[in-house]
């Protein structure tokens, strides 16, 4: 490439003279630059939706107590005696279905080489809530909450009250069950346990999550109170991690498997139609991306090749009058390169309007809450990897038509007027 | 007399172009010298040779055999982009088929050897191309696009882009030949009174035999033989 005042004087002449055909490339980068923004910000912003919707909620990775656990050989009847059984398993019954030591695994998950965000042991189960003559099954889940909040953001989500610095004494409901169960806060109810144990609380914080799984039919109290309530004793009932990069989750579960005598269980492996669909939408959104890049390509490559053949005599005329090959080359390099960079200069405030007017497009939902369609967030990222990808697009669909120019035969371009 | 040094000078060169097992030779040992300011005709038959003839003095070709020296210095097997530089810096051309480049004005297209050179338009260029295109009586087309221009007018304009970069050598291939007579002698007296200027060296192709009549020396050609290098007069 030689970029020399000259083959960049012939190479903006070449666009402004044939304004109408550099329109018309321009205006085919710009749409594939369109395209590629608003399908990036879209399908991600939906996508980013979908997977907050489920995994918002619940911690990326569950370790459970196994349901089955090696049994030891000398506990075997030995019905056909010298003959030793390896690897028996039993099942546990559902007493034994608590992990006792959770303190030693949270300060081992809780340490930064372990590589999770948070760490929450939980007390789990179901409770019957009592307020007068009212009676409800809620599912009861006992937490540190200062730990839980980092799994499951509940204190930026609380409509009134508090969470992280919930006291013993005190639970945490969504604002759907409140207002169902004719609750508000400092109001006191009753809880009782599966085994007969009796709780007495007062509401202390109300939250509004969007999670249906956090609002209807949970409450939130402290880890003390969850185990006294559920009799688990200073036991918990699972252990919630959190994971930076939620993609991971299967391969950190999968990882963890056979390390940690658990069940261990990821958002992934409990949605896999969800992720099935994921994949499969972003596959689609790929190829569409993929097609359009190729258009702009075979859009930008075309215009040149139609200059190339269109300005043959003068390609030989101007190498025969000394300029190089390379020079030549560089003249329709230029040019591809231009068209892209102005493809995009136009294509990317279009996108951002376009964006933003989705933007604001809104529905109102059973809820009563008017929430917008489309998640919509414009990254720089996204709109530079655009923009990236179509000048380089530019560069390459404008190589071969340069590489054409550059091999003109001035001799047999002289002659053959 | 002792000969001053040529501007070029070709020594038993021949050609042959080869394609697959087939080999077409179209000149064989030509040799002879153009000085400075000089003004020198070729006339030939159709493939007698004599454009492959100026291919090989215009760089533009690679002899088969011996040398093609420009200025003193052997340019005739340089690679592509050295030749192409020693075209751009020492040689003009003109020919049949103007090409001018049509996105530029009239004055641009004079000026485009000195933008291939790397010289932006400097005032005193500028100037120089101004008064030759006023010599060629373009002065009021200076702005006006090759279209604008009639085939006469576009070879005049042609004839001062040659001269741009002050070569030492201009090669026209048959500069007259797609124009009417009163055109053609237009650029023919103008090639002719430029010559004598500025002190550049002319070989023009042409048919014309009046014309060949006119110049310092008539080289023919025939079936690739030089048969006469006679000057004028």
């Amino acid at each position: 490439m030689r970029f020399t005042y000259f083959t960049l004087s012939v190479a903006l002449r070449h666009l402004r003279f044939g304004v109408g055909q550099s329109l018309l490339t321009i205006g085919v980068v710009a749409i594939s630059v369109l395209l590629i923004i608003y399908l990036q910000t879209v399908i991600g912003g939906l996508q980013t939706r979908l997977i907050r919707n489920t995994t918002g909620a619940i911690p990326h990775v569950t370790l459970e107590p196994a349901e089955r656990a090696p049994i030891g050989a000398w506990r075997l009847p030995q019905a056909d005696p010298g003959v030793l059984y390896v690897g028996e398993t039993v099942n546990l019954p559902k007493a034994q279905a608590k992990i006792e030591d959770w303190r030693i695994w949270v300060e081992a998950f809780d340490k930064p080489e372990a590589g999770f965000t948070a760490v929450s042991p939980v007390v789990s189960g179901t409770a019957f809530m009592f307020r007068g003559a009212r009676r409800q099954s809620v599912r009861v889940q006992g937490v540190i909450p200062a730990r839980h909040n980092k799994v499951v953001d509940i204190e930026s989500n609380l409509e009134s009250g508090r969470f992280v610095e919930l006291v013993s004494g005190e639970v945490a409901m969504g604002r759907k069950l409140a207002r169902d169960f004719g609750l508000k806060m400092r109001d006191k109810l009753r809880l009782v346990g599966p085994q007969g144990q009796t709780l007495s609380v007062t509401v202390g914080g109300i939250y509004d999550t969007g999670f249906g799984q956090v609002d209807d039919g949970l409450l939130f109290m402290t880890q003390r109170d969850g185990q006294s309530l559920l009799a688990l004793g200073t036991a918990v009932s699972v252990i919630g991690l959190r994971v930076p990069d939620i993609y991971d989750a299967e391969l950190r579960a999968k990882d963890l498997e056979g390390r940690v005598p658990f069940k261990v269980r990821s958002w992934i492996g409990d949605n896999p139609n969800l992720f099935r669909n994921l994949t499969s939408q972003s596959q689609t959104s790929n190829l569409i991306l993929v097609m359009a890049v190729i258009a702009a390509g075979f859009g930008i490559a075309s215009i040149l090749i139609m200059s190339v053949t269109g300005k043959f005599r003068e390609i030989g005329i101007l190498k025969a009058m000394g300029a190089t090959p390379q020079e030549i080359q560089t003249i329709f390099v230029v040019e591809g390169f231009l068209l892209a960079v102005l493809g995009c200069v136009a294509g990317v405030p279009l996108a951002i309007v376009l964006l933003e007017g989705l933007a604001n497009v809104s529905s109102i939902g059973p809820d009563g809450r008017a929430t917008p369609v489309f998640d919509i967030e414009i990254l720089p990222s996204v709109l530079l990897g655009a923009s990236a990808i179509a000048v380089l697009t530019g560069a390459i669909a404008a190589w071969f038509p340069a590489r054409q120019a550059g091999s003109v035969d001035p001799m047999q371009v002289i002659r053959g007027a | 007399m002792p000969d001053p040094s040529p501007v070029i000078e070709l020594e038993g060169v021949g050609k042959t172009y080869v394609s697959g097992a087939v080999e077409t030779p179209v000149l064989f040992d030509v040799s002879f010298r153009i000085h400075s300011g000089e003004f020198a005709a070729v006339v030939g038959g159709s493939g007698s040779g004599k454009t492959t003839l100026l291919n090989l003095m215009g760089l533009l070709d690679r002899p088969t055999r011996g040398r093609v020296c420009v200025q003193g210095a052997e340019a005739g097997q340089l690679p592509e982009q050295e030749r192409a530089r020693v075209r751009r810096d020492r040689i003009g051309f003109i020919f049949q088929f103007h090409y001018l480049l049509p996105e530029f004005t009239v004055l641009e297209n004079a000026l485009m050897p000195c933008r291939m050179r790397g010289i932006r338009w400097q005032a005193q260029q500028v100037e120089r191309m101004r008064a030759l295109l006023d010599l060629v009586g373009l002065a009021d087309k200076l702005d006006a696009r090759p279209s604008q221009l009639s085939g006469g007018q576009q070879q005049r304009v042609a004839v001062v882009r040659a001269l741009a970069n002050e070569p030492a050598l201009v090669l026209a291939d048959e500069p007259t030949g797609n124009l009417d007579s009163k055109s053609g002698r237009v650029v023919f007296d103008l090639m002719r009174s430029l010559s004598r200027e500025s002190g550049t060296a002319f070989v023009m192709v042409t048919h014309d035999e009046n014309f060949a009549l006119e110049t310092d020396r008539v080289i023919r050609i025939r079936d690739g033989h030089i048969v006469s290098s006679l000057p004028n007069g």
